[in-house]
């Protein structure tokens, strides 16, 4: 069943400068789809604006058949959409345990000391340095928190925007994983990503963005070994830095 | 050598602590440096002024130089002064800031100083006024330190102030959604921070804690409309001082202006009283421009 | 007739010389973008430092230099760009709040200086006979006041044509860039923010000119002369003029000081004497809400090219 659905969005931070030029994606219950594409295609801004953190000038953003296309950034968390951004995805000067605090916020005043409890016995690496001010985490462990503190509040799409940015492939191994486990539980993800062999590897399915709209679409095992995505994909790849 | 102006120091001192957090959150969360809040102090002594006129007369509670109408005015007017902020930034601040020009807003509320400032002369001339004429006894206190009943209560009552906004700003959500908020803005919409909240309790956190200040310069010194723009210097010295963004910064940054004043005061003279935050301000912008605890600017 | 000339020249020599302050603002906001409410000071500073160099000796004062009248004002201009870019070197590495924080301490300081420093400044008397240009027709009024406004604007001609010329260079194209341009910026690095000094500087010096031809002009400066309405009114000049355009500097000036003496004396005529001091700073509300309206409706000002402040 598709729980989010995004026809033709056009998005852009200036009026008459879209980044976004259209795009139409979808997204099931409990699936991984994985977003690629060259730099400047559009990836980052696109899961961005159904953060609702670019401006939409035109299409749709539909969750589980409601139309949350205008709905402020800091309400869609509620009606069940979470967003890892790229980079600066904690608060650095609070710790650990304050970062998934503030987010829990959101949740009724019973529920967050339990689930902050839960997320500790999910990522058992956070529960050891709770205290600690999460700027001064690694890179890996940043991650998980930014990936803990989207969870706390029951997502159910969630969102990211290359979790393994700036990551070993050790790290990045490890933080696959655990969105596989995560994808388990029934929670359905979007995974935009630079390092394509990876994410295709967990991912059920996969878009190619090039120049702000889908170029391709089709099952994530078989997209790598497609003669045209690899030429499109890499071709331009190849020219970006 | 007398030790008295420790004493004033420290008064002093709370006085512009409680000042320069409002001026540190405004501009740690609403990104701007506010020139009106020292416009703010004025106002909410003002507004006491005119509470405590309205209760009408009642015997001070001794040795106090006051009594229960001036506790009571100092809640109304902190209520009020917030009132004046929000209003203020329904009309002016929110709409220059949705236009994203930050130092456009810092106009605006030069602007919105000088005609608040003037508006006060206006409606109470520019003389001087008080909450109460009665001269208090200073009781020594050892060390050649002579302290009168009202400083001991005014500075008890920064102390409650402060300790009340670590608190909040440690344990209450709306705490740690407005640090959460001067960290990362965007981050915290997505993780669903509402920001016309973390903007409103700014500003009445700010003007609350403003009037205080101002009802406290009322009580221990005069109350003039001038009194805000004299304190500005040195609460934007002591937030910058601090560590813009950090609330115990802030008090501490306004304990150390207060009692370098007071030192120069009794060292150098009472005329350059006023020239010792600009000193202590240059001197933290070129040698440690982020302040006491404050972190270097992503 | 022969009055109403006189006070035309004189109302015309105040606006000019307020024209160039805003002259001297609008290179660095209207142009940098640098935010300064200290202005006040700087031209407390070019007006002190002119008068203490020109006046003759005195005996409670240091300087009573002598010196003539034209050295006078170009050490005002050069000690105000000194003082503009110490200020700029201190905050301009930092955020642009932390320039408008440290001018508005300028202004307090200076205004300290000149009510307390006795030995330098006269204090609250301040500094008087300071010598005044054609001081041999002092007393053929009209003559005098035409003389003065002559010799004013021809040094606000000049200010403006160099100021024109400048905002044209290849150096007020960088300002231009370094402020429409984020990245212009940042990749001009170190550079960038030397040219935002100098740009502060000059502007500086103007302010300090303008002081020191004030100072000459009236004969007696006194610290109230400096206070901060000074500086808010030069900035509801700039802004009704419209920032970044010289002429709109000049216009400005000339309008808002028009409408200050004009509603001076409105309500000097229709207010009774113990409430004039009321009155007068009403008319400080009226330009505060002013500025304010402008900042929200129309940003690029009355007399502006139109162009966007951003």
């Amino acid at each position: 069943m598709t729980i989010l659905q995004v026809n033709g969005l056009v998005a852009g931070y200036e009026p008459g400068l879209s980044i976004v030029k259209g795009a139409s994606i979808h997204a099931a219950e409990a699936e991984i789809v994985v977003i690629l594409g060259p730099n400047g295609a559009g990836k980052s801004s696109l899961i961005k604006a159904i953060a609702g953190l670019v401006p939409i000038t035109a299409g749709q953003v539909l969750l589980d058949g409601h139309d949350i296309t205008a709905v402020p950034a800091h309400l869609k968390i509620r009606q069940g959409l979470a967003f890892v951004p790229q980079t600066e995805n904690i608060f650095p000067l609070m710790t650990v345990e304050e970062n998934l605090h503030v987010a829990g916020g959101i949740l009724p005043r019973a529920e967050v000391a339990p689930r902050i409890a839960e997320m500790f016995e999910t990522f058992p690496d956070l529960a050891r340095q709770r205290a600690l001010m999460a700027g001064s985490l690694s890179g890996g462990q940043r991650q998980m928190l930014a990936v803990a503190r989207a969870l706390i509040v029951r997502p159910r799409v969630l969102m990211l925007d290359e979790p393994s940015a700036g990551l070993s492939p050790k790290l990045v191994e490890q933080v696959f994983a655990r969105l596989s486990e995560i994808r388990q539980a029934g929670l359905t993800i979007v995974l935009v990503e630079q390092n394509a062999r990876a994410a295709l590897a967990i991912g059920d399915r996969a878009y190619v963005l090039v120049e702000g709209r889908e170029a391709h679409e089709g099952p994530a095992k078989t997209l790598w070994d497609n003669p045209l995505i690899a030429e499109l994909y890499l071709g331009h790849r190849k020219d970006a830095s | 050598m007398s030790l008295q102006f420790l004493l004033d120091g420290l008064i002093a001192g709370a006085m512009i602590g409680l000042g320069a957090i409002g001026v540190t959150l405004t501009y740690s969360i609403l990104r701007f440096s506010n020139f009106a809040h020292g416009d703010f102090m004025a106002w909410g002594a003002y507004a006491a002024l005119a509470v405590v006129g309205a209760i009408g007369g009642s015997l001070p509670m001794a040795p106090l130089s006051f009594g229960w109408p001036l506790v009571l005015a100092m809640i109304v007017a902190m209520g009020l002064t917030a009132l004046l902020a929000l209003g203020l930034d329904w009309v002016l601040f929110a709409r220059l800031r949705a236009r994203g020009q930050s130092i456009i807003v810092v106009m605006a509320s030069f602007g919105a100083s000088m005609a608040l400032r003037s508006l006060l002369e206006f409606m109470f001339t520019s003389r001087p006024t008080y909450f109460s004429r009665a001269i208090q006894i200073a009781q020594p206190v050892g060390l050649g330190i002579r302290v009168t009943a009202d400083q001991v209560a005014l500075l008890l009552l920064t102390l409650a102030l402060v300790i009340g906004m670590h608190l909040f700003m440690q344990r209450s959500q709306r705490g740690r959604e407005m640090r959460a908020y001067s960290q990362n803005p965007a981050l915290a919409r997505v993780v669903g921070i509402d920001v016309a909240k973390v903007v409103r309790a700014t500003w009445i956190i700010g003007a609350a804690l403003a009037c205080a200040s101002g009802v406290m310069v009322g009580v221990l010194v005069q109350i003039r409309p001038l009194m805000g723009l004299d304190l500005l210097l040195p609460i934007f010295a002591a937030a910058i001082l601090g560590g813009i963004g950090s609330v115990p910064g802030a008090v501490l940054g306004g304990l150390i202006i207060g009692l370098s004043e007071a030192a120069a005061v009794q060292f150098v003279g009472a005329e350059w009283r006023a020239a010792v935050a600009f000193v202590i301000l240059m001197a933290v912008l070129l040698v440690r421009p982020m302040g006491l605890f404050g972190v270097a600017e992503r | 007739m022969i009055d109403l000339l006189g006070y035309g020249a004189f109302f015309l020599s105040t606006a000019l010389i307020f024209g160039l302050v805003t002259l001297g603002l609008n290179l660095q906001w209207g142009l940098t973008g640098l935010f300064n409410v200290g202005i006040a000071g700087f031209v407390a500073i070019g007006a002190y430092s002119s008068a203490i160099l020109t006046t003759p000796d005195t005996a409670d004062r240091i300087g009573g230099f002598g010196w003539p009248i034209l050295a006078g004002w170009g050490a005002a201009a050069l000690i105000t760009a000194a003082a503009a870019a110490f200020t700029g070197y201190a905050t301009l590495r930092l955020k642009s709040d932390y320039l408008a924080i440290t001018t508005f301490g300028v202004a307090v300081v200076v205004q300290l200086v000149a009510l307390n420093a006795q030995g330098l400044t006269g204090g609250p008397f301040g500094v008087a006979f300071i010598p005044r240009p054609f001081a041999g027709v002092q007393d053929q009024s009209v003559l005098f006041n035409f003389a003065n406004v002559a010799v004013i604007a021809a040094v606000t001609l000049a200010v403006y044509l160099a100021l024109e010329r400048l905002s044209r260079s290849p150096w007020g194209r960088v300002l231009r860039a370094l402020r429409e341009d984020e990245r212009a910026a940042i990749a001009l690095g170190k550079s960038a923010q030397s040219y935002r000094i100098q740009a502060f500087a000059v502007g500086g010096a103007v302010m300090g000119l303008a002081g020191a031809v004030q100072a000459h002009f009236i004969g007696f400066i006194a610290p109230e002369n400096y206070l901060p309405t000074l500086t808010f009114q030069v900035w509801a000049m700039l802004m009704v003029g419209g920032s970044g355009s010289n002429r709109g500097a000049l216009l400005g000036a000339i309008v808002v000081w028009a409408i200050w003496v004009g509603s001076g004396s409105f309500t000097a005529a229709i207010v009774p004497a113990d409430l004039q001091a009321r009155a007068a700073s009403l008319q400080i509300v009226a330009i505060g809400v002013m500025l304010c309206l402008i900042l929200l409706w129309r940003p690029q000002g009355f007399f502006g090219s139109g162009r966007r402040t951003k």
